[in-house]
């Protein structure tokens, strides 16, 4: 048949056609094309073919025109677009002009940069789905020096299909270093490029001292694009038949998401066990967000038992906030149960609720700045007796309930005094009522109210040097407040911290429940060095002296007497990513009754974070003994994609580790194992001490993975070395 | 018959008819130079150019042995039709080379590419130096 | 030995007073920060600089007690932020801040509670003042 159309030479410069569809025309470009009379073009020499950003290159190509099919001779190279598109060597092809179908010849492809599969035949139709015959899938290195790799999957055919992203294997045969381990007649598997599909996940082993040798294989069920359900067996030797779920959805203003799990295992023989932890976030209109939250479980070691939190006490309520500029409004109320040995839910609070609204104005006449505090707090105890009983080891009323309403009205306002001192005068007016129910110490009502004034002047000097820059900045504050308060059951402010953050506050009382009184000057001064190369040290020292010892802090606190513990607290930081940090109180004799210390060191090889705490015993804290202990954790990359990690919690008071887990992992280019072992030594009445062995294997090259091969450590893309 | 893409036939034998503005006459080797608008004729085969030099053969004046066109060239065939800088026709060897530039098309077909060698005799056409060829989708039949 | 008032006339941190518009915040750690920042560097008067935040922070259980109860808490705190030119946001000054402090949970839930909150607020003035610091110390460099 003619072909349409004659003679008039179509419009626009040589080179640049305008052409009816453009998308559907392929460009070719060859160093010489010789058109034969049957009406076949014959191109030759650097031969390339576009057709929508798939790019082929071949050496010769014969294209006829009236079955449109290209004849490839090789070495051909087939380039899809994109990160995801895929990349096929053959060394020879019989394609249709759009590069979309025909049949390619000793073939290679390799999936996603990543998958690589080898076949003597790959068949493409219509661009989606592509076949492989007498194929092998690695996605490992292959190099010409050492062939055989470490996985691959050897198969009769092997469908892709670029829609559903989907590898469909027949007769599969799974080989480790060559050697055949497993047969699967079908196998579907993700392609490399999915992050969201329905399918077998990663399985993994646990062996733990108490439920024997196990096995957990999660299997992911995506429901439509926002939510999803993942259900995970597990099940081992001695025993336990556990069903875990997963369930996540995600809606336009908010997520849930709840984890969960079913088990009868031989710790609790012939009980049904099993925990419930569910929570949401959702953005209400004019910014406030709504937090809801559950944690139930069945008994109080299921949680050690199958290693899922160190928690021991599970809150469930619902929180609401909204934060702007100048106002801040927050709710908390909730139920916490205890799973925690010796404490009881009944005779401590565990009900309770807590309200605030924060205002900041700018008042007109004697500027500065003013805040406006009302709190509400209220707790119950399920108990109903009004005196202590026998059941807890507090001196408390067993069934003791409280509400406590706050306001507190406060006013800073700063000037700059000549020489470079800025001077700060500050007060505060705090009204506290408050009910107390089923308690006979302690009256129904009691109304009370405490003002407070205080002047703070700082005289801060610098020095700039080059690189370097100093900060010296004396501080002193005096602050008065009559220390004639009527007292309160103190329930919330029992645990008073003193560091830098509170040095220089009206209150070191967390609550307000209790109030500093009297009159007391917080004195410190603060050195800072910051380096432009990028390290800094500072240090701070501070101290509390009172005008009278008022009897308000428990020792131990380092805040109690006449004057305060010293407080010294000195933070270094270096470009090499060190970073140390150290907090003491320590009275005139050094006598620790504090000391905190952290080290963090993250370089490439070697990863340490340290932490030592020493605390005095503190009877009113609840705490009768000291406390010493070192929390120590590290990781070394000691070879290419090698990492080992060591971390253990040491006890120094009941002379052995609370915890210690020592940890392996593999990770290159195609596969990455992790090992761990982990002893936890603690024992209570309901929990045993228990060891804990994990073994997890994932294959690279299904499935996107989001962490890829890079685990941490960095994974070692293994380079052939011919 | 399918006239392939580049074929360009012409039949040899056919008389040329040579029309320009003007021309010029070198009595020493025989040669022509027709100038302005020249176009030459050959049964279906059409060939504009600003300049050609005509060769005679030495021994029959009114054989034309070579045509040399520069400065433009348009060779037209009932199918086709191709553009280039310059072209050589030479007429006992019934071939056409045309150089610089060459713009092929034929209907919807296009290819460009430096040098354009055709044998009028086979019709085929070998195209050279980073050719580049659109494929179009056949209308579907 | 090169030290000079902070807020002298060589000093540079007038310039900062009831100078600085810091981001609106969004959490509860930021607006504890915002209010500290506010109040060591006066509040606003005329915004010559605008001060962007990010503030992260991590809690990590510590002192287990034999009986595996988590009987204190440690809270760190890391802010990355830069100070911009108010007029064209171009970037002045930039830094990173960290610091931690801690809790006690030995006592009831409720004097838990509020001592994690209060943790909270004193990280949050302790990683402000260190702003201000690293602000008063680079003032010097900042155009008039």
């Amino acid at each position: 048949e003619p072909p349409a159309g004659s003679a008039d030479a179509p419009a626009g410069a040589p080179g640049g056609y305008a052409v009816a569809d453009a998308d559907q025309a392929a460009t070719l470009l060859a160093d010489r094309i010789v058109t034969t009379a049957d009406n076949r073009l014959l191109a030759e020499g650097a031969v390339e073919i576009y057709w929508k950003q798939n790019r082929l290159t071949a050496h010769r190509v014969t294209y006829d025109q009236n079955t449109e099919t290209l004849t490839i001779e090789g070495p051909i190279r087939l380039v899809e677009p994109g990160q995801t598109g895929s990349v096929i060597v053959a060394d020879q092809a019989e394609l249709s002009r759009d590069l979309q179908n025909g049949v390619m010849v000793g073939a290679r492809m390799v999936m996603a940069r990543e998958l690589q599969l080898a076949a003597n035949r790959i068949d493409r139709k219509d661009g989606r789905i592509t076949t492989l015959t007498e194929v092998v899938a690695s996605s490992c290195r292959i190099c010409a020096s050492d062939p055989t790799p470490l996985w691959e999957i050897r198969a009769r055919k092997i469908t892709h299909d670029n829609e559903t992203k989907q590898l469909h294997f027949e007769g599969a045969q799974f080989r480790v270093m060559g050697v055949p381990l497993v047969w699967l007649p079908n196998l579907r598997m993700p392609d490399p490029t999915v992050t969201r599909m329905s399918g077998l996940l990663r399985p993994s082993f646990r062996t733990t001292s108490s439920l024997g040798a196990g096995l957990k294989l999660p299997y992911f069920i995506a429901l439509g694009p926002s939510a999803d359900l993942t259900v995970t067996p597990y099940l081992s030797s001695s025993y336990t038949r556990t069903l875990g779920l997963r369930y996540r959805q995600a809606f336009d203003n908010g997520t849930i998401n709840a984890e969960g799990a079913l088990s009868s295992d031989s710790i609790r023989k012939g009980e049904n066990r099993g925990y419930l932890f569910a929570d949401g976030t959702f953005k209400l209109p004019s910014d406030y967000t709504l937090g809801l939250q559950l944690k139930v479980v069945s008994d109080p070691s299921y949680l050690l038992n199958y290693g899922i939190t160190e928690d021991d006490r599970l809150w469930s309520g619902v929180t609401l906030e909204k934060v702007h500029r100048n106002e801040m409004i927050w709710l908390r109320a909730g139920n916490t149960h205890s799973i925690r040995s010796g404490e009881s839910n009944s005779t401590e609070p565990m009900l309770s609720g807590d309200f605030s609204w924060t205002r900041v104005i700018r008042p007109a006449v004697i500027g500065g700045e003013a805040t406006i505090d009302w709190s509400v707090h209220a707790h119950r105890r399920a108990s109903d007796m009004t005196v202590d009983g026998i059941e807890d080891s507090d001196t408390v009323s067993d069934g003791r309930d409280t509400l406590r309403t706050s306001f507190v009205a406060g006013w800073r306002r700063q000037w700059l005094l000549s020489g470079g001192v800025l001077a700060a005068m500050q007060t505060e007016l705090a009204g506290d009522a408050v009910m107390v129910r089923q308690d006979e110490n302690w009256a129904d009502h009691t109304l009370r109210a405490l003002p407070t004034v205080g002047v703070e002047l700082r005289w801060p000097w610098v020095a700039t040097s080059g690189r370097a820059s100093q900060v010296i900045e004396p501080i002193a504050q005096l602050v008065w407040s009559p220390d004639n308060l009527k007292q309160v059951a103190n329930e919330d402010s029992l645990l008073t911290e003193f560091d830098e953050g509170n040095l220089f506050s009206f209150s070191r009382y967390p609550g307000g429940d209790a109030r500093e009184e009297g009159l007391r000057a917080n004195l410190g001064l603060s050195w800072t060095r910051h380096d432009a190369s990028g390290w800094s040290l500072g240090v701070t020292a501070g101290r509390v002296v009172r005008l009278t010892d008022t009897d308000q802090f428990p020792t131990g606190s380092g805040l109690s007497g006449r004057r305060s513990d010293w407080l010294i607290a000195a933070h270094l930081t270096t470009a090499e990513g060190l970073t140390l940090s150290n907090r003491a109180l320590f009275d005139n004799d050094f006598g620790f009754s504090r000391d905190e210390l952290r080290l963090a060191f993250a370089g490439d090889k070697y990863q340490i974070a340290a932490g030592y705490l020493w605390m005095d015993a503190s009877e009113t804290e609840g705490r009768l003994t000291d406390t010493s202990e070192l929390l120590l954790e590290t990781g070394w990359t000691w070879a290419e994609g090698w990492r080992s990690t060591l971390s253990t919690r040491y006890d120094f008071t009941a002379e052995r580790a609370a915890r210690a887990t020592v940890g392996l992992e593999y990770a290159n280019e195609c596969m990455s194992v992790d090992l761990s072992l982990s002893r936890r030594f603690t024992s209570s009445s309901t929990v045993k001490p228990e060891t804990d062995f994990g073994l997890s294997v994932q294959l690279a090259g299904f499935g996107a993975t989001s962490t890829g091969r890079k685990t941490t450590g960095g994974s070692a893309t293994r380079v052939c070395r011919y | 018959q399918q006239i392939a893409l580049g074929g360009i036939r012409a039949d040899a034998k056919a008389p040329v008819e040579v029309t320009a503005d003007s021309l010029a006459v070198n009595q020493a080797d025989g040669s022509a130079t027709f100038t302005g608008n020249v176009l030459v004729v050959q049964g279906g085969m059409r060939l504009k150019a600003a300049v050609v030099d005509v060769e005679y053969d030495p021994k029959d004046r009114s054989k034309i042995t070579r045509m040399h066109a520069t400065g433009g060239v348009t060779l037209v065939s009932p199918a086709e039709a191709a553009e280039a800088k310059e072209a050589v026709y030479d007429v006992a060897a019934s071939n056409v080379v045309m150089t610089g530039d060459v713009l092929l098309t034929q209907g919807q077909n296009v290819m460009s590419g430096q040098k354009l060698t055709v044998d009028l005799k086979t019709g085929t056409g070998q195209m050279d130096g980073r050719v580049r060829t659109i494929l179009q989708p056949e209308a579907k039949k | 030995c090169g030290f000079t008032p902070a807020y002298g006339p060589q000093g540079g941190g007038t310039r900062l007073l009831g100078a600085v518009q810091t981001d609106s915040p969004a959490t509860r750690d930021d607006f504890a920060l915002t209010r500290r920042l506010s109040e060591r560097l006066g509040p606003l008067e005329t915004a010559h600089y605008r001060l962007a935040y990010t503030v992260t922070t991590e809690a990590l259980g510590q002192a287990i007690t034999p009986s595996n109860a988590t009987t204190r808490y440690s809270l760190a705190g890391k802010v990355d932020y830069t100070l911009h030119d108010i007029g064209t946001d171009a970037v002045l000054l930039t830094g990173k801040v960290a610091s931690f402090t801690s809790w006690s949970a030995t006592g009831t839930v409720v004097a838990t509670d509020a001592a994690e909150e209060d943790a909270h607020r004193r990280l949050m003035s302790m990683l402000a003042d260190q702003i201000v610091t690293r602000l008063l110390a680079q003032a010097g460099s900042l155009p008039q």
